[in-house]
């Protein structure tokens, strides 16, 4: 089937397979919500696109998520941790958390607006972070030396608070494993290689946990700050949505705010005070 | 009989001395208050259609053999085409035309803003013209861009002469000061973000045209596109039967009416230029950002004795100097007020009017300090308002045609009151308060516009006016005017308007002016119909029968009477007037901001329709809210390119962002103002929503916020230095004696 993106001028190629191992030979796409926004600006290039819902497994079995399932099932399902419930609850706008999928959230590129713009930044291979010295006020106030886009997925925060464990076409691994923080010799954010999917995600159960995220309205916002807390008996584990170029695990590292998101720490203190008192 | 006079014209806050012809306004107004049909509430009587996607929109147009066309934009504030090749793109399969740097005025080789065009493709498809954008070939040599609206200043970078305005003795006012506050406000940059965006489809006849465009003005298109086409004015025909917003944005034919009129010439093919939304939060204009040095004085007892204001409208590469100062000289008595205007002219795109142009932005400004003002004094904010009232127009010592602000005051008290109640529901980390802004702005409208009324034997009226409903609900305001004159029921009127070749001139939707200028058109056309019925039912000998019954006898005869609006009272000032209380809830510690409750009361003499009233004071504060809290432009500090160019990044207010909205209208006609008493309410809702919110945002937490948007982090920056001049004052506290 040919698809038509509305502003390229050539058409691209779909692909629906029936099995994950007719899956690979183009760029994987489930919801599109972030797929096809990135075709249409040129970010991303593809001759074929290969429509993947056929062949993720989606659904809830015990702890087991599959990555196919969307956002909307997951929000209203009593069966899953109440830290990942609500950072699919308050994640994006109902028409996108229908189409929208838990592996695509969890893969999603940051909203910097000068990489969303095509600017020759870091993270696309060039040699600057024009967000240092231009608008970062979204910016990241963790490891932002090298590059201070901010990772926007609260799934993310909530998965790396619960310690998941993610299972793909070739391995099995921690969540926090599946990010990396970009450098000079590899800009990728994610360890995922060539042609590798996310099947399903491992959620371990937990006593209590809880999302919370700061928003400059009250829906359809990506995270200013996202806290997602998790408690097993004594141990409580925070991790962070919109603070650093990959979802952040808080283990007590100082901030390193840029000139004009100071104010973030200042969010991100209170809520994860409330968000430890809570549990 | 028509009358040459020599009147002022104002549009947005606009003033021109003009020579119009106008018919006196002989009709006497209706009694006050609600009547059959006008005053009580009406559906939009073309809900149906719109709701079922079967009302036509320029976007939904489809002409059979229509080229879609792309436009190059520059993609940098200020730079100069060395070079440009079209060759490929033309070249390329399913393109059309291509047009580049002066083949029309509107294409230019001298780009001083990001989405400056330069150049257009038409093909097939709107992929195929967008694809082939990038086989043109482009050598820029890119420049400075000047972005700081104070240098512009200092290098006297000006779109037009600074405007000084003056009455009284400032300096001797000041003088005379018990008490001076002072402060300096920021407004940003917002975008109109009209749902249909800014399009045309434009297809010529020998040498006549039809233009349909997204418009708010079908007239000021028709003759613009005139002038620059050469085409005579009834040979160029404009519709607009339905728009998608405009909001001030659409006033005028643009960019991409002239390019398709261009590349439509070129091919003899019917050609639409619609703007994409990343154009749309690019290059249509903006609500400009200032700058607002103010210093207000004032006795012990509340009484204002100076105003004074230094403004700058960072109004980018074009537009105009919209009346930022407009508050200040209009809002209160005092006898000294001086202000100065600066128009600072960037490499950032031009603005454009939106919704009450200036006064939004002032009135933040104006009345937030009032309020600084109200607590240094310990009297109580709506009191200091009522001390300050201006009985007449200072400036010009000229009286109002009406004015009920004491009124709408007076009705504010129950949701004035309530702040005791709000502000005893805060907690340890969530603060609440209540704060209150007045409105003024214009609204009155004025001639020219005309109206016919044809009236069938089916007893059925028909109002034909060529004006433009930009979605407030006009039209049902029209025939509900028309019925009540005629005497028939609402369903038995249709409304023929946005097509400037059937039907007479009618004015521009700008201004709070359709129903204040129209109305009275439609009114004194259906009144002629009525007098011409009434002289079949003497000649019939039955004076008394029911209009359905004369018109019985027509067969295919019909009748037709004509209306216009006459003039505007001479020798006085027609504004409008309102006041909102805002309730707000502050999270001390997260920034995060709730309005909970708005209630408005506005004066805009008689209400038509209060449903269609109460749609619109809910949109403008809707509206408002996105200003006050949430919606900003940002461009590169370096570059001057532009940021926020998609919806996620450019944030509009949810759903889940409105607050309670109680909506009140003092519902008392203007007895001076033509022969309905009406002004209108498009803008006046949006214009004092902002202050309201930041005083609220006071009230609750005591800290002053002085920027828009109040995001996380100014306000969080507003409760620090509220703390530390807190702790300061309890240091620099004098020691008990």
């Amino acid at each position: 089937m040919k698809l038509n993106l509305g502003n390229q001028g050539n058409s691209v190629e779909l692909r629906r397979p029936s099995s994950l191992a007719d899956a690979d030979g183009g760029l994987a796409l489930a919801g599109g919500t972030e797929v096809i926004p990135l075709l249409r600006s040129g970010i991303l290039r593809a001759d074929t696109l290969v429509d993947v819902r056929g062949v993720i497994p989606r659904g809830i079995s015990g702890t087991e998520i599959g990555g196919g399932a969307t956002l909307a099932e997951l929000e209203v399902d009593p069966q899953i941790p109440d830290v990942l419930r609500e950072a699919c609850r308050l994640a994006a706008s109902p028409q996108l958390r229908n189409m929208g999928t838990l592996a695509g959230n969890l893969l999603q590129s940051t909203r910097c607006w000068y990489w969303r713009l095509k600017w020759p930044c870091r993270l696309h291979g060039g040699d600057e972070c024009f967000a240092h010295d231009g608008e970062h006020r979204e910016h990241a106030i963790f490891a932002n030396d090298f590059c201070a886009s901010a990772h926007p997925s609260d799934v993310a925060a909530a998965l790396l608070a619960l310690d998941a464990t993610v299972k793909t076409t070739s391995r099995t691994f921690p969540i926090g494993e599946l990010y990396r923080v970009p450098t000079e010799d590899d800009r990728n954010i994610t360890t995922l290689g060539e042609g590798e999917l996310i099947l399903s995600v491992e959620v371990p159960e937990c006593d209590a946990s809880i999302y919370l995220k700061a928003m400059d309205r009250k829906r359809w916002s990506f995270p200013i700050v996202g806290v997602a807390a998790v408690r097993r008996g004594s141990d409580t584990r925070v991790a962070l949505a919109g603070v650093a170029p990959v979802p952040w695990l808080h283990d007590g590292g100082d901030p390193t705010p840029l000139p004009r998101n100071a104010y973030k720490v200042e969010i991100l203190d209170a809520l994860v005070r409330r968000a430890t008192a809570a549990l | 009989m028509a009358r040459l006079i020599r009147t002022e014209k104002e549009i947005e806050g606009r003033y021109e001395e003009v020579w119009i012809v106008v018919e006196e306004d002989a009709l006497d107004q209706w009694p006050a208050g609600p009547l059959e049909i006008v005053g009580k509430p009406a559906p939009r009587m073309d809900g149906y259609e719109r709701a079922r996607g079967e009302a036509v929109y320029t976007a939904d147009l489809e002409l059979p053999g229509m080229l879609h066309t792309a436009v190059l934009r520059s993609p940098h504030p200020h730079a100069r085409v060395r070079s440009i090749d079209l060759s490929k793109a033309l070249a390329a399969p399913g393109v059309h035309a291509a047009i580049g740097p002066n083949d029309i005025p509107q294409l230019v080789d001298e780009c001083c803003y990001q989405g400056h065009a330069v150049a257009a493709v038409c093909a097939d498809t709107y992929a195929t013209a967008r694809a082939a954008l990038s086989l043109i070939e482009i050598d820029w040599d890119v420049r400075e861009p000047l972005l700081d609206p104070n240098e512009a200043v200092a290098r006297r970078s000006f779109l037009s002469d600074p405007r000084v305005r003056e009455r009284g003795d400032a300096d001797k006012g000041l003088a005379a000061a018990d008490v001076i506050v002072e402060g300096e406000f920021r407004t940003q940059v917002v975008l109109h973000n009209s749902m249909e965006t800014h399009q045309a489809v434009v297809q010529w006849f020998g040498d006549g045209i039809d233009v349909y465009i997204s418009t708010q003005a079908i007239w000021a298109v028709r003759d613009r596109v005139a002038e620059q086409l050469g085409v005579a004015a009834d040979k160029v025909r404009v519709v607009c039967n339905y728009m998608g917003g405009g909001f001030g944005s659409k006033n005028g034919p643009d960019d991409y009416t002239f390019i398709a009129a261009e590349l439509a010439k070129r091919t003899g093919r019917p050609v639409k230029c619609a703007l994409t939304r990343r154009e749309e939060n690019l290059a249509v204009g903006n609500r400009n950002a200032t700058i607002q040095r103010l210093t207000v004085g004032a006795k012990s007892d509340g009484t204002l004795t100076a105003l004074l204001g230094e403004y700058v409208n960072a109004v980018g590469w074009g537009g105009w100097m919209a009346p930022t100062d407009g508050p200040m000289h209009s809002l209160y008595a005092c006898a000294n007020v001086r202000s100065t205007l600066y128009g600072a002219k960037l490499n950032l795109p031009p603005m454009k009017a939106f919704r009450a142009p200036g006064f939004v932005e002032g009135t933040f400004g104006l009345e937030s300090l009032l309020d600084e003002l109200a607590a240094k004094l310990g009297i109580d904010p709506l009191e200091l308002r009522r001390i300050n009232h201006a009985d007449h127009d200072a400036e010009d010592d000229r009286p109002f045609s009406s004015k009920n602000l004491l009124e709408c005051y007076r009705r504010a008290e129950p949701h004035w009151e309530r702040r005791h109640e709000v502000r005893a529901r805060s907690t340890e980390t969530v603060k609440r308060g209540v704060g209150m802004a007045s409105q003024v702005w214009y609204g009155g409208g004025g001639p020219p516009s005309y109206a016919w009324v044809r009236v069938g034997s089916d007893g059925r009226a028909n109002v034909v006016t060529a004006m433009q409903d930009i979605g407030t609900g006009t039209r049902t305001a029209m025939a509900m005017i028309a019925a009540e004159e005629l005497g028939i029921p609402l369903d038995h009127v249709t409304v023929s308007l946005g097509d400037s070749s059937r039907g007479p001139h009618a004015t521009m939707s700008a201004g709070s002016s359709t129903t204040p200028s129209v109305g009275p058109a439609v009114r004194a056309a259906a009144a002629d119909a009525r007098r011409q019925i009434e002289e079949i039912a003497e000649q019939r000998g039955t004076p008394d029968a029911p209009l359905a019954e004369v018109v019985a006898l027509l067969e295919d005869a019909q009748i037709l009477g004509t209306g216009a609006r006459g003039p505007n009272p001479t020798g006085m000032q027609v504004l409008t007037f309102g006041v909102q209380v805002a309730e707000v809830a502050v999270d001390i510690e997260t920034g995060e901001i709730w309005v909970e409750r708005v209630a408005a009361i506005h004066d805009v003499g008689r209400v038509i329709n209060p449903l269609g009233a109460r749609s619109q004071i809910e949109g403008g504060i809707i509206q408002g809210i996105g200003h006050t809290l949430s919606e900003e432009r940002l461009h590169d500090p370096k570059t001057g390119t532009i940021l926020t160019t998609t919806l996620d990044a450019y944030r509009l207010p949810t759903i889940a962002d409105v607050p309670e909205i109680v909506s009140e209208l003092v519902d008392e006609p203007d007895t001076h103002l033509t022969n309905l008493g009406s002004k209108g309410l498009g803008e006046p809702p949006i214009v004092p929503t902002a202050a309201a919110i930041a005083n609220a945002i006071r009230d609750a937490t005591g800290a002053d916020v002085r920027s828009l948007p109040i995001s996380r982090e100014e306000m969080l920056r507003a409760l620090r230095e509220a703390e530390s001049r807190k702790s300061g004052e309890q240091r620099g506290a004098p020691a008990a004696v």
